[in-house]
Formats: C-alpha cells, sequence, structure tokens
C-alpha cells in the first residue's frame, strides 16, 4: 500500500464516521426540537387547566363545590355534555398530579437542560469512559491471554487424551489389569470433578452482570469502581465469547499452509510449558506477546490481525454490557442510571445528550479500530 | 455413542435434561403462584425470543439481498444508503436501542395504539430484531462474496441459472445451510441476553404513567421483582456460610430458578453452537 493510498483511506475513515455523527447530531436536534414544542403545547394546557384548578372559592376536593362547577360546565358545554366528564376528569388528574409526580414536587418540571446539569453530566461521562478504557484494555489483555493459553494446552493435552480415552475404551473392553482399571477409574474421577469446576467457572461467566451483582451484594460494595471493573470483564459472556473467537482464529491460522512451511524452514513447534524450544508461561502473560523463533509467533501474529475486524463489536457489545451494570444495579451517579431516571421523569434532552455521548464514544472506538487495522494492513502489505 | 460424540447433540441432551430438573424441582418445591409466574415468563421470553430470531433472519437476509442487488445494480445511492443506516445502527449499543424501543412502546401504551401483550411482545421483537439483523446480513454476504470468487458461481451464470435463485436456492439454502443454522443457535444466546437485561433494567420504569404491570411477565421482568432479588442476595450469604447452601434451593427457589434458567440456557446456547461449528468446521 504507497503512502498516498494509506492517507486516502485514512481521510475516507475520518469521513464516513463523521458523517455519521453529523447525521445522528441533526436527528438528535430535530427530535429536541419536536419535544421542546410539545412539551410547550403540555406547558400551555397546564397553564389553561391550572387557572380552572386556581378558581377563587372552588374547592375541587369539596363535593358541593365539584357539582356546582359541573352545573356550570354543562351550561356552557350545552352541545357537548360529555366535554365535561373529560374536563372533570382531567382536573383529577392534574390535582393527583400535583401531589404525586416527583417533578412537581421537586418543582423542576421544565424539559430544559440546564448548564449545570450538563457540566454533572459531562463528569458522569467522563467517568464512564475511565471506566471503559481500562476494562476495554484489561479484557483486552486477558481474552488474548486466555485464548493462548488454551490454545497451546489444548496442542499440549492433544497427547494425553488419547491416552485418557484409549485408557477407557480398554477397561469398558476388560482386557486390562485391576491397576490399570484403579487408574482409569481414578483419571475418571479427576476428569468429572474438574468438569464440574469447569462447569460452575463456565456458569458464572456466562452471567449477566446483575446476577452476579445481586449475589455479591452481601459481601462487596456493588458502586465500587474496582467491582464495576471486575463485572465489566468477567459477566455478559463477554471474557468467554471473545476469548473463544480468538482461540478459533489461532486454529484457523494453526491448519494454514505457512505453518508448515515454516516448520520446515527450522522454526519450534513444540508446545511444552517452558522448555527450550516449547511456549515459556512467562511469554504468554506479558502485555506484547513475542514468541521469538517458534512457529506460534506467525499464527498469533495473523490471528491477531483478523481479530482486530471483530473488535468493533467487542467494543460495542462492551459498552452495552457497562450500560446493563449502571443501569442494573441502580448505581446512582452513574451516568447510564441518570438516563433511566431522566427517562422516567420525562427530561428528554438529558436523555438524548447522554445517548449522545455514548454513540460518540462508540464512534471513537470504531475510528481508533479502524486506524488500526489500516495500519497493520500499511505494515503487511508493505512487507509483501 | 453418538450423542457423546457429537457435542451440538451432547449439549442439547445436557440442556433438555437440566431444564427438566430444574422444572421437576419447581414443581415439588415451589409454591403454585411462583410457578405460575415462572411458567408465564417462560412462555412470553420464548415467544419473544423466537420472533426476535425471525425477525433478526427477516431482516438481515431482506438487508443483504438489497446491498447485494442494489450494489450490481445503477442505483448506488441505495446501496450506500443502506451501508450508511447499518454503520449507525452497528455503533449504537443494543441496549441503548432497545431502550429507545421500549420508550416508544411506552409511548404507544399511552396513547392507546398498543394494548395487547402479544402486541408488546411483537414490538420488542421486532426491535431485537432490527438490531441483531447486522449479523445475518454480515454472514450472508460474506457467504455470497465468498462464492463469488470461485468459478461456481460464474460457470452457473453461464448455464442460464437466474442469479437470485444461485444466491439463495444454491448458496444460501444448499451451501450455507451450516453457517446459517450456527448463527441462528447464537443469536438465540444474543436475544435472551439482551431481552432478559432490558426487562431486568426498565424494572425501574420509563414512565410515571405505565405501570409495569402493563408489560408481560418475562424472565428478566420477574428476575427484577423484589421476592427475585432477595432469592438471588441470598447467595452471598452462601459465600458467608456454606451450610446456607441447601436451603437456597428450598427457600429462594423463585429467584434462583429464573438466575439458573438463564444463565444455564446462555451457557448451554453457546455449546451448542460451537458444537455446530466444530461438526461442519465452520
Amino acid at each position: 500500500m504507497s503512502s498516498a493510498s494509506y492517507s486516502f483511506r485514512f481521510k475516507k475513515i475520518i469521513i464516513e464516521h463523521s458523517i455519521s455523527i453529523l447525521f445522528v447530531l441533526f436527528v438528535f436536534i430535530i427530535i429536541t426540537i419536536f419535544i421542546e414544542h410539545k412539551f410547550k403545547e403540555a406547558k400551555r394546557e397546564r397553564h389553561s387547566i391550572q387557572q380552572i384548578v386556581n378558581i377563587g372559592n372552588i374547592n375541587f376536593s369539596d363535593t358541593l363545590h365539584r357539582e356546582l362547577f359541573k352545573e356550570t360546565a354543562r351550561i356552557y358545554y350545552s352541545y357537548h355534555p360529555a366535554n365535561v366528564d373529560s374536563l372533570l376528569h382531567f382536573i383529577e388528574s392534574q390535582r393527583t398530579k400535583l401531589f404525586t409526580d416527583e417533578a412537581y414536587k421537586k418543582g423542576s418540571i421544565s424539559n430544559e437542560l440546564s448548564s449545570s446539569e450538563a457540566l454533572n453530566i459531562l463528569v458522569m461521562y467522563a467517568k464512564f469512559v475511565a471506566l471503559y478504557l481500562i476494562v476495554m484494555l484489561l479484557s483486552y489483555y486477558l481474552t488474548n491471554t486466555l485464548a493462548v493459553y488454551y490454545f497451546v494446552e489444548k496442542k499440549r493435552m492433544g497427547k494425553g487424551d488419547n491416552k485418557y480415552h484409549n485408557l477407557i475404551l480398554s477397561v469398558s473392553k476388560n482386557d486390562i489389569d485391576i491397576n490399570s482399571k484403579m487408574k482409569a477409574t481414578f483419571m475418571f474421577i479427576i476428569k468429572v470433578v474438574r468438569n464440574i469446576f469447569i462447569g460452575i467457572i463456565a456458569l458464572f461467566l456466562f452471567s449477566p452482570a446483575y446476577i452476579i451483582a445481586y449475589s455479591m451484594k452481601s459481601i462487596f460494595e456493588i458502586g465500587n469502581y474496582a467491582f464495576m471493573i471486575v463485572l465489566g470483564i468477567i459477566s455478559n459472556g463477554l471474557l468467554i465469547n471473545y476469548a473463544y473467537k480468538f482461540y478459533t482464529y489461532l486454529i484457523h491460522e494453526s491448519r494454514k499452509g505457512y505453518v508448515e512451511t515454516a516448520i520446515v524452514k527450522g522454526l519450534s513447534r513444540s508446545y511444552e510449558w517452558n522448555t527450550k524450544d516449547g511456549i515459556s508461561i512467562k511469554s504468554i502473560l506479558k502485555v506484547n506477546k513475542k514468541f521469538t523463533s517458534h512457529i506460534f509467533q506467525h499464527i498469533y501474529v495473523n490471528a491477531r490481525y483478523q481479530y482486530i475486524g471483530a473488535m468493533k463489536q467487542y467494543t460495542s457489545f462492551m459498552i452495552t454490557g457497562l450500560i446493563i451494570i449502571e443501569m442494573a444495579l441502580n448505581i446512582h451517579g452513574h451516568l447510564c442510571y441518570e438516563l433511566l431516571k431522566n427517562i422516567l421523569y420525562n427530561r428528554y434532552q438529558s436523555a438524548l445528550l447522554i445517548i449522545f455521548l455514548v454513540f460518540l464514544l462508540v464512534k471513537a472506538s470504531e475510528i481508533l479500530i479502524d486506524y488500526w487495522a489500516l495500519r497493520e494492513t500499511h505494515k503487511y502489505e508493505n512487507a509483501v | 455413542m453418538i450423542v457423546i460424540q457429537r457435542k451440538d447433540i451432547r449439549w442439547m441432551v445436557i440442556w433438555v435434561l437440566g431444564a427438566m430438573i430444574i422444572w421437576t424441582w419447581n414443581i415439588i418445591f415451589l409454591n403454585k403462584l411462583s410457578y405460575k409466574l415462572i411458567q408465564s415468563a417462560i412462555i412470553n421470553t420464548s415467544i419473544e425470543v423466537i420472533f426476535a430470531v425471525m425477525f433478526s433472519l427477516a431482516f438481515g437476509w431482506l438487508q443483504s439481498m438489497a446491498l447485494y442487488f442494489f450494489d450490481s445494480s445503477q442505483r448506488r445511492n441505495i446501496f450506500l444508503s443502506i451501508i450508511f443506516m447499518q454503520n449507525i445502527i452497528r455503533s449504537i449499543p443494543q441496549i441503548i436501542g432497545l431502550l429507545i424501543g421500549y420508550v416508544i412502546l411506552t409511548l404507544l401504551i399511552m396513547n392507546g395504539v398498543v394494548s395487547s401483550h402479544l402486541g408488546q411482545i411483537l414490538w420488542m421483537s421486532f426491535i431485537i430484531g432490527i438490531f441483531c439483523s447486522l449479523e445475518v446480513s454480515d454472514l450472508i454476504i460474506e457467504r455470497i462474496n465468498y462464492f463469488k470468487k470461485s468459478d461456481y458461481f460464474n460457470a452457473m451464470l453461464c448455464c442460464g441459472v437466474k442469479e437470485r435463485r444461485i444466491i439463495n436456492r444454491e448458496i444460501l439454502l444448499k451451501s450455507s445451510a451450516a453457517h446459517l443454522f450456527h448463527k441462528t443457535i447464537s443469536l438465540f444466546g444474543v436475544v435472551i441476553f439482551l431481552q432478559c437485561s432490558i426487562d431486568f433494567i426498565i424494572s425501574i420504569g420509563l414512565s410515571l404513567d405505565v405501570s409495569l404491570s402493563n408489560f408481560p411477565v418475562t424472565l428478566g421482568g420477574l428476575l427484577a421483582k423484589f421476592d427475585s432479588k432477595q432469592d438471588i442476595l441470598a447467595f452471598g450469604a452462601m459465600f458467608m456460610d456454606i451450610t446456607y447452601l441447601p436451603r437456597i434451593f428450598f427457600e429462594h427457589l423463585q429467584g434462583v430458578s429464573i438466575a439458573l434458567i438463564i444463565v444455564y440456557t446462555l451457557l448451554c446456547l453457546h455449546q451448542i453452537a460451537d458444537g455446530i461449528a466444530q461438526e461442519y468446521d465452520l
């Protein structure tokens, strides 16, 4: 890829994303104007009703006063008597609202977004972005590390599993001695216990965040950021699904022809732990994983390159997970819980601002991922 | 032996057996009212999930067909518009999309447009379908492009087979059935997760005028009820005192059953999908 083509593609990415941001912004402005218009209409209506509710000397709690008002209204609406009932019902609901509506109680019936509210939302947004970045980095490292570990372990265990199956097969055919039978039984028990343990861990990893959080509520403080980070990484199936995705990329790469060629050229192919020509645990745990002179280095790099394509879906799903955590746990002072509250109290301007900010975060992540993919492509296409 | 060797069938059997154990346990130990509630929640959730998956498949197919035919025709503007809209939907976190769907549903209920439970279930399935259809569309486009690279596609065109027939019958139905089946199973997992999460989340309410009792009972909604939350909280007590474990399966059965049904189903669906991927080497 030439540098002219590189910069052209980069500009294309920026333009594409900018257009969609502008489009969404435009749609949100239209919705805001529409809501504002509706709100003003409702305010006018409320004002006229308020005038009726507050008519001097009429107490709507008093049956006599209510009947008098009804009679007067009947004369006024002599051609449309049904309107009288509607009016009375409306007045009644309005009066109930005055006592029950939280917005009325707080005296904040305005839909308009004040500067202090906007600032408050921005502070919460900054915290949400920080939380997202930490969860993103940690979970990316963990998905990669788990996938690599699982891949190496599978390669290494391949022989061991065959041994176990052969032993079980011999037991079923009844052609082994008592010692081997004991060994097979022991291995079977170990395998069952191991599978039960893995099953419990898997159930935990597939649990939606709110189930884990509520079951741990009496042990941990759920509004705690450290707890939310851990929850963001391990829950909602995020870690296990994307680690598995990376693992499948590793499997696909390991079946490609270049692997055989590289082995013929003399690269190490052993997957034994911590041996000279094998894989060291230390290299797997490193942030920047390198497996020098080992065929796995090439498998890993190529799988990681393909994984970038899945990263957009990954980030979007991760943000979904974080939103679920904040909303489901009802943690006050957090961005997404405030979004729910704003929707509940019809403060749609604030709600739209929060949704737009979340959209911007996804877009920013997508731009970065596209840029990363472009850089990697540029690197490998040049190498060719 | 076949059942043990094929991972997808093995996990299907495990899922059915597990569900039957939970069901039998609930019949014996759960009070009648909670049992009935859980049953309606399972039925409503199943209907919503099945419809959502059907909508996802239908919308995904429609999008991919539109993208394919508009790309190869002169109407590039429509093609670009669809891509543009798809990218916007992709950038909206699914849960926010569903929340917007619920807000609109609340407005529809308030205005008397949607009143029946079936209508509400269909509406939410429709919204979930929109947000999950992109995965289906991506898969179909990927399969078409894969076959277009080979001589197979052009050879069929030369034989006079219509493009529409090559794509729908030869590529999708005959050569990609396993891929689509795998995607369908994965979609079930995603849809159940999203549906339960959004129903749990909106337990706080989306309007002061619409009560939660206006919505049909689902697993997520039932889990968000106070007594179910208390049951889940009891898990914490188990970590403090392990002897509390047996009591959880008798005294906190409602919440534990719902949580177990959700988590266990998600795990089994993942394993079934993985089994299909292994079986057909996807």
